[in-house]
Formats: C-alpha cells, structure tokens, sequence
C-alpha cells in the first residue's frame, strides 16, 4: 500500500538539519551575509515547535529576546504581531508555543504584549460579531494562555458572558445547537487556562464547569442523527456527544488538580539557568482588553451540528489512541481537526503537522514514530501505548465520517490520507490498514452514507498506491450471500477500482479466489448490442435504428423505424408500445456512444428532441430509457449512472423518474439495496434536488430583493420544496414496505415466513437507507427553515429611489440563474 | 483595522509559475510600451476551466470523469488530442461550473494519481477551439518531442529524441540494420 517514489521533506521542501556542527559550519562556508533580524524571526516564529531537533523552549525565549531587544524597529515589532496572531488562527497546534513567547516578551518588554493583545482583541470581536466560532475558540486559548498577565479574573468575565447568552438560547428552545457550541467553546477554553503557569483559578473554573454541565450533559435530540453506527446496533460508548464527553473529562481533571498531563509547557526549562528563573516572574500586569459579546449572538456560514466522538482505533488488544475516559482523546482530537480543517488549502502541510503531532504535546505522550502495533505490548504498564500516527490518522478519519457532511470536499480528506502515507509509508500504512479493518467489520452496523464514503475512499486510496491490497484477507468472504454488506463492499469496491483504471489491471492485482467477480463483460470496451443477434425481438428494426443513429440520420429517418416497432408491439398486445420502441432506439445511442462520454453525449444531444418528447407521452417509457442505459452497461454501472446523470440535466429524465426506477420498478424484493451504484445513483439524484433548492434558497434569502421578484421566487421555492418533499416520500414509502416485510416481492420469496437469513440482510439495509434518506430530509427541511428567518417578507416593496441613485442600481435583478442550475448539460 | 490574517503556510490553489511565466513574457512583447501590465492572474479570478497534464495516452474520458467529479459536476471535458492522428496525447482541459470546485480541484487532486501516473494540473483561463491539439512538432504535446527517459505512457522516447538516435544509430552502423 506504499510508495516510495516521491518523498517529501514539509510544505517548504529541504531536509531538516539534524547536526548542530554542519549548520555552524555551513555558515562560516556560504553565508556571506547576516540574514535580516526581521527575517530570522520571522522563520523562528512559523517554524516554532517543528523540529525534534531544537528545543521549542529555547526558541521561546530568543525570539521574545530579539524582538524585545529591538522594540523600536517597527517592522520587526509589526511582524511578531501579526504572525503570533496569524499562527494562533491557522496552525492551532502551536498556540501553547505563541503563548509562551507572549509571556517571555512581556518579562522583557510588557509594551509587545499590549500590542499582541490589542490586536488579538479586535480580531477576537470581528469573529464574535461574525458567529466564525471557531475563530472565537482559537483566540481565546491563546488568550486564555496568557491568563497568568492580566489583572484580576482575566478571560473568566467573557467566558461568563458567552455561558450567559448560551443559557438565554437552551431556554429559549430544546434545539437550540449555537448555545451548544458557546458551552463547547468555553470548556475548549478552560484546559488551557489551567495549563498556563498560573494558581488560583480553580475556584472559577470549577464553578464554570458546574454551570456548564446541566447543558453539556443533557443529551440533545440530534445527537442520533448523526452518530456513525446506527443506534439500534450501537455498543458502549460510540453515540456520546463530544461535549458530554468533555464536561466529564474536565470534571475529572478538576478532581486531579488539573494536570493535564499531554499539554506541553514550553515556558518552562529554558536552557542556560539565568533564564529559567527569569520568565516565571513574567513581567507586569495588563488589563483584559474590552470584548463586547453582542445578544443576541449569532451563527455564521458554517452550520452547527452536534458532534460524535468516533475512533476506529476503539476496542483494539493494545491502546493506540487516548481512550475517551482521558481528556487527552479531545483535546488532540479537537486541535487536530481545527488543523486539518484550516489548512485545506496546502494539504501536504496539513499531512506533515499530522506527522509531527508529536512535536506539539508533552515529550512521551506517544510512543517513538511508527513503533509497530505488536512492539506496543513490550511497553512497560504506566507509560502510554499511544501512536502519533494512530491519533493523527484517526482525526483524519473523524472528519470523513462527519455526519451529515464534513466542513470541505470529501475528496480532500482522501487527499490528506494520501499525502500521509507519502510522507510517512512505513509510518502510516500499517495504521490504515488497521483502521480499514476495523471499518470492514462494522459495515452491517455502520451508517450507510459512511459505509459508501469507505468504499469510495478506499478505492480511490488504492488508486493512489497501485491498487495493493491484502485481500487474501477477506477470501472466505468470497462465500457470502452477494447481499451480504461485506460482499457488496467487496464487489463495490472492485467497481469503484475499475473506474478509476481498468478491468484488466484490477484483475491483476487480485488473488484467484476473486477472479470470477472480474467478468468478461467488464473488460470489453463496447459491450454487445443485443439486435445484432437475429434472434433478439426487433432485432431488424433495432440494427436498422443503430445504423440511421450512426450516420446522423435526421428524426424523419428515424420514426418510420421506431413507428415499425410500436405496431409489431400492439400486434403482439404489448400493453406500452413505446417501451419496446424506446429501448431500440436509446439502446442504439448507447451502443453509437459507447466509446466515450464525449461520443455519448454528442450522440443524445443530436437526438436530443426525440428523447425529450418520450416522457411526456409515457411514465413507463420514460423509466424505460433508465432501464436500457443501464442494462447496455450492466456490466460497468459506472458507466451506465454517469449518462442517467447527464440524461438528467437534459431533463430528459426527471429526479423522480429514477427514483422510482430504482425503489419501485428494480428494488427486486429490496436486493437492489445492497448494490452501492444503485446507493450511488439516488443519492446522486436527490443531491441535484436538493442543491437547486439551496440555489433558490439562496435567491430568495439574498438582501436587497423586493416585489415582484420576491413572489415570484416564493412561488418557484414553493413548488420545488414540494417537489422535494414528494421524493422522498417515495424513497420513504417504498423502503418502508421492504424493512416492514410487507413488499409484495418479498412475500412471494422464500418459504413466506420471511425466516430467510438473506431476508433479514434485506431488511437491515433498508433500515439503514430509510435513515441515510430521513436524514437528508431532515437536513434539507431544517436548512430552508433556517435560511427562511432571515429573508424579506412578501410584499416588501421597495424603498423609493433616492436623489442621485437610480433604481436600477439595486443590488440585485431577481432574476436569478435558477435556470442555468438545472446545469444545461453541454458536456461534449 | 481590518480583519485579514494571512496565510502562514503556501496555497496550491494558486496559478502555476508555468502559467505565470509564460503570460508575463506575452506581454513585454507587445508594441504598446506605455500599457499598464496586467496581473496574468486577473484572467483567472474566475476561471471554472483547468489544464490537466502528465496524462497517460491511455487514460480515457471515464477514468478522468471519475476523479475529477469528486471536486464537483464537471460541466465538460475536452481530450487533448495529436494534431495529426486525432489521438489523446497525454492532457486534458476539465471545466467546472464554478470556480470553487475548480480551485478545490487544484488543491486536492493536482499532484495525486490517476492512472496511477502523477498528475498536474493549472488554472485556465478557458478552452478555445485549437487547444485541444498538442503544439509540439510531430503533432503531440511539445514535452514529448525532446524527453529522453522511456514513458510507455507517453509513447515511448520523446519523437524528436527518438529520431535523433535512430539517425545518429544509421550514421555510425549504416543503414537498414
């Protein structure tokens, strides 16, 4: 599963020096100049913490000395400012590293520090004016970091006030999610007061904790639905809210006087003596800087769901993650995931924070890098067995199991994995490999949207690394029942590989026991076209529409044929002529189009009008064009939901039209459920639904809109929420009859007493679409209610022109590109 | 004061030195000396278009489709294509329908694999017909007239290099061997 060709060496490129003799030397050989002051520290200061090699402490103390020493140069003075405050906002893992230097300057200089916190403040009020929480969380713990400065009770008066609007919201209504995520701030804040070289302040933060905890401990309505594992299966502790969790590890820590053992303390211990006495004094006092905290408070961009502590390193023989009874599992989990959430935009960086997470905590809170999972047993009892690698990959892991969705593409997180590895193979492999196991056990229990997120990533993991697998490991799976969730992952997987390469090459890297799963089908290019077999009803017709097609007849060419095969229909008293006449002629396309996605949809686009005029004249018909794209390639559904995909945008199929395809006319006595491409295609559909409703949400939403627009951008919204709501009463409907056994199908199978084991595998996938599809909507539903508080009310009209502006410089027209979000498929 | 903290660490979500480059020279040559020089990436701040390079010969429509679809619906996909024999020639341009996916593309699939080749891919200002042809020589992409290491997924020996060899193979050993 690794790859050693490319190597890197961190965001910035080089190697990192290890000799303290070749750096010295170095210099006296080449460097002909001193590096600007402002330079150096500069580098010192966003490189604080990265190396094993340095001490962090004692670059602590230079920086703080340089800049100390050379207060008057404004540049200097102006980029250890804005660098501190920079850092402490995006790479989160070295706030306590910050904190430190702020602390050893104000012993030199207290000036620096009041400029530090001025800024820090006024950053700290935009985020809080804003609702960008996770902001607000960052500066307060380097704020709360520093508590050990100020006069008085320093951070603790905020931190009251946001319990305070906290407590208003939890009032006000029992789903209220903003005041959760204040609560959850403010105990994200606490461990790094207590940690921070001060005494004293146990009284108000046991007193806080005690506040906080009736709304911390309280488990809220939506807790369910986004737990990873589905509740009726759920062990131990794998539905527990982080913030419970928290509330609970605090309390405990309270009770052991705080040692928070895996929070580093970099003020201590500078190298020569005479500073190690120096920066506990730590200077002069400041005031708190002014924080005004607005109340209402309120949300911004990023939607508040609660949290679900997940691992896939739990109920392992040996510990390699923090258990969750230890404060340790959230506070790493809780920087590890700001920093790979942050960062999006260089995940190499982000991979290689990940990799050193052990430059970031207390020496030996980790095993030495890439200790082999069966060398942890050799560890002596009291000293932990924690890999670095483990809790590193595990948070990567946390977020791509987010439910309902992570901050950014799934495909970045895949991303980050994959860099992981490069970095570290020998380090990171053996622990993926792990957790893909563990992932592989809990696919009967584990939430549908996640368990295809793990096909999906999985496959496209491999990708990356020449599709090497141990899958000799799951050979006696081979034996499963082909609706069995590990087989279907199996053969999901396989599909999803194909995809990404082809047939022949996935076909090479598998061991023989799953050659047959690799069918001759999928490794031909073109599949067959059944009228070529003389044999085939239609089979003239058919050949003779494919040949027209082929040579870009005109539809006049075109009709006589497919007006043969509706008369041959009736004769033979088929009761929907146009099912058979429908699948001659979008069979042919197919079959034309089967060399590429450009050469299928050139090939619908010149067929254009005829594939358009079918579904207004046939429910049935329509369906069947989902049938016959999907059976030409039966063989590479991939294929096959690609072109339902683009048949969509051409609104030649309708969201419902494949719904009902799926769930109604195939769902085959609920079979249907356990293939991943079918998961794939309907989720896909009602994505399309749901993001066009957000764009019509967000037409209507937008300030600056008044009448007419305003009614007529309802009454689209309107129709197409109803629109919404009827699809997934369908999926609702439809899955409902299978997970209650009352699918005539599934009566008809089987001995009746529906005792089959198989029956019951049916069921428990429909258990969990049914909640996978509850939660859309739900989302969905609660997305429009939210959004809607804040539109304009119908009627509003608008303000009379102003002297010297013009009406028509409204901000807005109104009439929005809803259309163009249908997505007019020009794909060619 | 305004609120703006600045990036701590480099983005991939910018154009390429490549991109930047080769607009930057345009531009000197140009007749109007007393033109204000346009920043290169003004024509990028919205662009939904990318180049996608280092491509195998062989990598098809689908397999491309299939990994850039995971950045957002692509809107379309041009096959770069040999000038002479019509036949893909190692890139591609890929077109979002917004600049977001284009940009999240950039940072999260430029640099990985696909077709288990390492992949590149830039900021475009926009397909243009004619860009699909590779502008080297013998009809493929320019990269591939001069390389001198084996690519089987990239036919073989850059031509021009090929070519070259063979000629200075015939002068030393005659020909027809």
């Amino acid at each position: 599963m690794v790859d050693y060709e490319r190597r890197h060496h961190g965001p910035k490129g080089g190697r990192k020096r290890r000799y303290r003799e070749d750096d010295d030397y170095d210099r006296r050989q080449r460097r002909r100049y001193e590096e600007p002051l402002v330079a150096k520290v500069r580098r010192q200061l966003l490189t604080i913490a990265e190396s094993a090699a340095r001490r962090a402490e004692d670059d602590v103390v230079n920086i703080a000395k340089s800049v100390a020493d050379n207060y008057e140069d404004e540049e200097l003075r102006q980029t250890f400012v804005d660098i501190s405050v920079d850092l402490a906002l995006e790479q989160p893992l070295k706030i306590p590293f910050i904190a430190a230097t702020v602390l050893a300057a104000n012993s030199y200089k207290s000036e620096l520090v009041s400029d530090i916190l001025t800024k820090a403040s006024e950053y700290l009020q935009h985020y809080i004016d804003n609702g960008a929480w996770r902001e607000v969380k960052l500066l307060l713990r380097l704020l709360g970091s520093l508590q050990i400065l100020y006069e008085g009770d320093g951070i603790f008066p905020i931190l009251e006030e946001l319990f305070e609007r906290a407590v208003v919201l939890q009032t006000a209504s029992s789903e209220d999610l903003l005041g959760l995520e204040l609560v959850k701030i403010i105990l994200f804040t606490i461990p790094y007061i207590m940690a921070s070289p001060i005494t004293g302040f146990e009284t108000q933060a046991n007193a806080l904790l005690e506040k906080t905890d009736i709304i911390a401990s309280t488990p809220h309505a939506l807790v369910d639905l986004v737990n990873p594992f589905s509740p009726e299966y759920d062990t131990s502790s794998a539905a527990q809210s982080v913030i419970s969790l928290l509330q609970s590890q605090l309390q405990q820590e309270a009770s052991r006087n705080w040692e928070l053992a895996c929070l580093p303390r970099p003020w201590k211990g500078g190298r020569d003596n005479e500073e190690e006495q120096k920066p506990l004094e730590f200077g002069s006092k400041h005031a708190f800087p002014q924080i005004t905290v607005p109340d209402p408070v309120r949300n911004g961009s990023r939607a508040i769901f609660p949290e679900v502590y997940m691992s896939v390193y739990s109920n392992q023989e040996m510990e390699t993650v923090p258990p969750t009874s230890n404060i340790a599992s959230s506070l790493l989990r809780d920087v590890l995931v700001d920093t790979i959430n942050i960062l999006d935009f260089n995940r190499i960086a982000t991979a290689k924070y990940l990799i050193d997470i052990d430059c970031y905590f207390t020496p030996h809170t980790f095993v030495k890098r890439a200790t082999p999972f069966d060398r942890l047993r050799d560890i002596s009892g009291d000293r932990p067995t924690w890999k670095p690698e483990d809790v590193a990959v595990d948070a990567v892991f946390s977020q791509l199991f987010q439910l309902p969705s992570p901050q950014h593409k799934l495909v970045y997180y895949h991303s980050v994995l994959t860099e992981c590895c490069k970095i570290a193979p020998a380090a990171i492999a053996p622990s993926l490999g792990r957790a893909i196991r563990f992932l592989y056990r809990s696919l009967e229990t584990i939430d549908l949207d996640l368990s295809h997120r793990f096909l999906d990533w999985f496959a496209h993991h491999l990708s990356n690394f020449g599709f090497t697998w141990k899958w000799s490991e799951w050979i006696d799976d081979l034996e499963l029942s082909s609706v069995h969730p590990r087989m279907a992952f199996i053969i999901g997987a396989l599909d999803k590989e194909i995809r990404l390469s082809f047939a022949q090459r996935i076909r090479g890297t598998l061991p023989d026991p799953y050659q047959d799963l690799i069918t001759e089908g999928k490794e031909k290019d073109t599949p067959d076209f059944k009228y070529s077999l003389d044999t085939a009803p239609y089979a003239n017709e058919g050949m003779e529409i494919m040949q027209l097609i082929r040579k870009k007849a005109t539809d006049d060419e075109i009709l006589p044929v497919i007006n043969t095969i509706e008369e041959q229909a009736r004769a033979m008293g088929v009761e929907d002529p146009m099912l058979p006449s429908t699948d001659a002629f979008v069979t042919a396309i197919c079959f034309i189009g089967s060399k590429s996605l450009s050469h299928v949809l050139s090939c619908i686009e010149r067929n254009k009008e005829r594939l358009l005029a079918i579904g207004p004249k046939s429910i049935r018909a329509r369906r069947q064009v989902i049938t016959s794209v999907m059976e030409y390639w039966a063989d590479q559904p991939g294929i096959g939901i690609n072109i339902i995909d683009k048949l969509l945008n051409y609104t030649i199929l309708t969201p419902l039209s494949v719904v009902e395809w799926a769930l109604v006319d195939k769902l085959e006595a609920g079979t249907i459920l356990a293939r991943a491409h079918v998961f794939e295609m309907v989720s896909a559909t009602v994505g399309k639904v749901t993001n066009r409703l957000r764009q019509i949400v967000a037409a209507r939403t937008q300030p600056g809109l008044y009448e007419p627009q305003l009614s007529v951008l309802d009454e689209t919204l309107n129709r197409e929420k109803a629109d919404m709501q009827a699809l997934f009463r369908v999926i609702e409907d439809s899955i409902v009859s299978v997970a209650e056994g009352s699918n005539d199908e599934m009566v008809e199978r089987g001995d009746g007493s529906g005792d089959l084991s198989e029956d019951e595998i049916i069921r428990q996938w429909s258990r969990r679409w049914l909640r996978a599809f509850r939660r859309k909507a739900g989302v969905e539903e609660s997305f429009i209610a939210e959004a809607m508080t804040t539109a304009t009310p119908i009627g509003t009209a608008a303000p009379l022109p102003q002297e010297g502006t013009s009406a028509m410089d409204g901000p807005v027209d109104g009439d929005l590109d809803i259309a163009d979000a249908d997505g007019a498929a020009d794909v060619s | 004061m305004t609120v703006s903290p600045r990036s701590t660490v480099d983005r991939l979500d910018r154009p390429s030195a490549y991109y930047l480059g080769k607009n930057k020279k345009r531009k000197y040559s140009q007749d109007e000396p007393d033109k204000v020089p346009e920043d290169p990436a003004d024509n990028l701040k919205n662009a939904t278009t990318l180049y996608v390079g280092n491509l195998s010969f062989y990598t098809t429509e689908e397999q491309i489709h299939e990994l850039f679809s995971k950045c957002g619906e692509v809107k379309r996909l041009v096959m770069g294509l040999d000038r002479y024999t019509k036949t893909p020639c190692g890139f591609c341009f890929v077109e979002y329908y917004t600049h977001q996916d284009a940009l999240d593309c950039l940072k999260y699939v430029g640099g990985t694999k696909l077709d288990e080749r390492i992949i590149r891919t830039d900021l475009d200002p926009g397909f243009e017909e004619g860009r699909q042809y590779g502008r080297g020589k013998s009809g493929g992409q320019v990269r591939d007239e001069y390389r001198e290491e084996y690519d089987p997924g990239r036919g073989g020996y850059g031509r021009a290099y090929a070519d070259d060899q063979k000629q200075r193979e015939e002068e030393e050993y005659g020909k027809g061997r």
